[in-house]
């Protein structure tokens, strides 16, 4: 599955709808599909909300290889993003301390085996790996 | 699609998907609650980042005037998600 989405928010039923589509085909569960859509949910926004300059689709690309889900997601010329900075959320720290920022993608790590993110010619390429238990 | 119903005096029902796209149709209803309550997550199916962050906005609110959220009837899934968040510890959950 590849697609290219607008910088958009209105875009998430159309992706879920795709991601569903992909994994239902590939006979994998809904728990799975559950928080895979999530994952991608909060890289996708990420990109729309912080990588204002680019005017760009976003590419989306899902496969299975091997038992192992990958899904790639790339944004044309943007800055580039450096995920080691951002800060590990402390999940004990009372109410009062407690940020958004960084909770999504505190969520995405929860949720998938790997991710790595290649910057190169201001395309930024962010792949995640989820291994499947079948 | 999402919906926030007001169900009763002190308690409201999410509906559908909470994401990126329906925060400020959250935010409309949970940021003005001015007591406790109880969030009816009974017929929610979906919740990401951005979601808790309404909540997480309106628990501190209320926690500054001594009221509180109750969350209730959550689906497995997004139990899961409040427990990777660290939510589960700042929520009374039921």
């Amino acid at each position: 599955m590849e697609k290219k989405y607008k910088r958009d928010f209105d875009e998430l039923n159309s992706i879920y709808e795709a991601t569903n589509r992909f994994l239902e085909e590939e006979k994998i569960g809904e728990s799975v599909a559950w928080s895979i859509n999530l994952a991608i949910e909060e890289l996708f926004t990420n990109m729309v909300k912080y990588n204002t300059g680019a005017g760009h689709p976003i590419l989306i690309r899902m496969s299975i290889k091997d038992g192992r889900l990958q899904i790639q997601m790339i944004d044309e010329d943007v800055d580039p993003f450096d995920p080691s900075e951002v800060p590990e959320i402390k999940l004990d720290e009372p109410i009062d301390e407690r940020q958004i920022g960084g909770l999504g993608l505190h969520l995405v790590k929860s949720i998938v085996d790997k991710i790595t993110y290649e910057y190169k010619n201001r395309q930024m390429k962010v792949t995640m790996i989820k291994e499947l238990k079948r | 699609m999402f919906e926030v119903r007001q169900t009763g005096d002190d308690r409201v029902l999410l509906v559908g998907k909470l994401d990126a796209s329906q925060v400020q149709a959250a935010r409309d209803v949970l940021g003005q609650l001015k007591k406790s309550c109880i969030v009816d997550f009974g017929e929610l199916e979906y919740i990401s980042s951005a979601g808790l962050g309404v909540l997480l906005g309106a628990q501190k609110r209320l926690g500054e005037a001594g009221a509180s959220l109750k969350l209730v009837n959550m689906n497995r899934h997004i139990r899961e998600i409040f427990r990777m968040a660290g939510f589960d510890h700042i929520f009374e959950i039921e």
